[in-house]
């Protein structure tokens, strides 16, 4: 077949013509609603803008703005808070689940069911199953279980009206809704390890203990570093749970970056303000995307 | 062969590990008691809603204790209440956009792994780029520009930027670009058009991918509360998720109701996990092993 020259252009032309039909819907959708609004944002963040559209150029004053704000930094600090105390949780949850769930068992099919089940909830349920859980005087469960199991009536917790244990509560509440998916993860990678390597361990004389540490732990190093970076950038999203079970509260104590992104933007109708702080959070993202991306290449080369 | 041979290896290790020892039974009880306690909350509040007399129950005990009933439920669907308008909404904008998700990533995802074309190399790493932007941080860029449109307060504006979304795209292309040229070729040679190619070839041939892209796609939608929070004003555009919260508040004490609402809510995703689990868990370990 052989082809003249202008063959082979009309060819190429209808090449590019047929794959723009494939590729021409989703690419207009994601240009617009996915790259763009990138744009907007850094755009936005130099004027002062409210619900009405675009009010004056005031260069960098949002960002001097964000600075001098120590509600601001507060929240950034809540949200660097919340990935502090939940990552560590989440992961050493999702391995001990992993390790357990992945044991030969008749149950096995059960539990790993059942520890990922909290996963599929939304978090309007999952908040609200927190809430009515820790209501306090009898009318929560965890209340009523206490009295019920003999503690005096006057003892109450109140797990959401004290700051740290409305840290505890918004941190349980986390784990128990997501811990579920890591694990999954973390059994899959289990799952992948060579059955040799245990079979050689065991005619050796390695003990199961012995085989968890030299084994099974050093296998998972490169899912684990996977898993803690995902858990990291997720983490730094925080807001709906939150935002449904404290709403920030008490107080501002538990406050994240994106609750006062959101109520500074569409409370106090300061978009711009708003769009300077997402910035700072998308740079924050950018910067551990690329750190997970570079281990997950990492993996991949190995 | 080698499947025969790894599924010995299979028994061999899963019979010497089911030796009962005071160790193993340990562990297994361990696991059984994490297990109740992950479980509870999601029995607790299950029971709850098959109860109308919390108020005089005399210990957390008799929660899981008949009498049930179904009266709550029977009351929140049939009553005056916006939720089985919300639970239309939520379904409607989670088929929708699973539906239209797969048909436009398959299509596009097909173009980059199978077409020739120019730029071909540069747009695949446009999208890649998408990954690195996270919907968190744009939300409000996204909501001016959503309201420009005139897509505020409209199921459209629910579902567009939902289906813009690069991930499924990167993991359909890397799926794609694993089916051999030949089946393509074949087709070709019986005459077939790109079109054609397409729906009969890499449609039949993708199924495992989209079926894990749908699922995905589905429950991601079914859960997702930022943007419908900011996006649906009016009560009767609200999905569940951003309707349980409005509806649950009007309640102070009363929680029987508030959570049958929340089973309401995540009964069809509960049943839409165990028809799927199979290729749920599977997609997750995202192992490209044959079920």
């Amino acid at each position: 077949m052989q082809l003249t020259q202008q063959g082979k252009k009309q060819k190429r032309l209808r090449g590019d013509l047929i794959a723009a039909c494939f590729l021409l819907p989703f690419t207009v959708l994601y240009t617009i609603f996915t790259i763009y609004p990138v744009f907007q944002g850094a755009y936005m963040s130099f004027f002062k803008w409210n619900l009405m559209g675009k009010q004056a150029f005031i260069g960098v004053d949002n960002y001097v703005n964000m600075v001098e704000d120590k509600y601001f930094w507060q929240a950034l600090w809540n949200t660097t808070k919340f990935v502090l105390y939940s990552t560590p949780a989440i992961m050493l949850s999702s391995l001990v689940l992993a390790l357990l769930a992945n044991r030969a068992s008749p149950l096995k099919r059960l539990y790993r069911t059942v520890f990922f089940l909290p996963n599929l909830l939304s978090v309007a349920v999952i908040s609200y199953i927190t809430i009515y859980m820790c209501q306090p005087y009898d009318m929560g469960f965890l209340s009523n279980l206490m009295h019920s199991l003999g503690a005096p009536t006057e003892f109450e917790i109140f797990w959401l009206k004290d700051k740290h244990l409305a840290w505890v509560t918004v941190v349980v509440a986390t784990l128990w809704w997501t811990q579920g998916y890591n694990m999954m993860l973390y059994i899959s990678a289990l799952q992948d390890i060579p059955d040799q390597l245990y079979e050689a361990a065991s005619i050796d004389g390695a003990t199961p203990r012995q085989q968890l540490f030299k084994i099974t732990l050093p296998m998972l190093s490169k899912t684990t570093a996977l898993i803690l970076m995902l858990q990291i950038i997720a983490s730094y999203k925080v807001f709906q749970q939150i935002w449904l079970i404290t709403a920030g509260g008490p107080g501002r104590a538990t406050r994240p970056l994106i609750q006062y992104i959101y109520e500074q933007g569409f409370q106090k109708q300061k978009l711009g303000y708003a769009c300077a702080m997402s910035f700072v959070l998308f740079f924050i993202l950018i910067i551990l995307t690329l750190i997970q991306r570079k281990i997950g290449r990492k993996g991949e080369e190995e | 062969m080698t499947a025969v041979s790894s599924k010995r290896h299979l028994k061999a290790h899963t019979g010497m590990r089911r030796q009962i020892t005071p160790g193993t039974v340990t562990l297994e009880v361990i696991t059984f008691l994490l297990a109740f306690i992950v479980f509870v909350p999601i029995l607790w509040s299950f029971v709850v809603s098959l109860k109308t007399d919390e108020a005089s129950l005399p210990s957390a005990f008799h929660y899981f204790l008949p009498p049930f009933t179904i009266a709550n439920y029977i009351e929140v669907l049939s009553g005056g209440t916006k939720v089985v308008l919300w639970l239309f909404n939520s379904v409607f904008v989670a088929v929708v956009v699973t539906i239209g998700m797969t048909l436009l990533c398959s299509m596009a995802s097909y173009a980059i792994a199978k077409l020739q074309f120019r730029y071909r190399k540069g747009i695949y790493m446009y999208f890649l780029a998408g990954l690195m932007v996270p919907g968190e941080a744009t939300i409000v860029a996204l909501f001016v520009l959503a309201n420009e449109l005139k897509l505020i307060d409209t199921y459209l504006g629910l579902i567009l930027p939902a289906l813009a979304g690069s991930m499924n795209i990167i993991i359909m292309t890397s799926f794609l670009t694993g089916i051999p040229n030949d089946l393509i070729e074949a087709a070709r040679i019986d005459g077939a058009g790109e079109f054609r190619t397409y729906k009969d070839v890499i449609l039949p041939l993708s199924r495992t991918v989209i079926v894990t892209v749908s699922i995905f796609t589905f429950i991601g939608n079914w859960n997702s509360y930022l943007w419908p929070y900011l996006c649906a004003m009016s009560e009767d555009l609200f999905t569940l998720p951003i309707g349980i919260p409005t509806f649950v508040s009007q309640f102070s004490v009363d929680k029987t109701i508030p959570m049958t609402v929340n089973m309401i809510a995540s009964l069809p995703i509960l049943l839409f996990f165990i028809i799927f689990e199979k290729q749920i868990v599977k997609g997750i370990s995202l192992s490209g092993i044959k079920g």
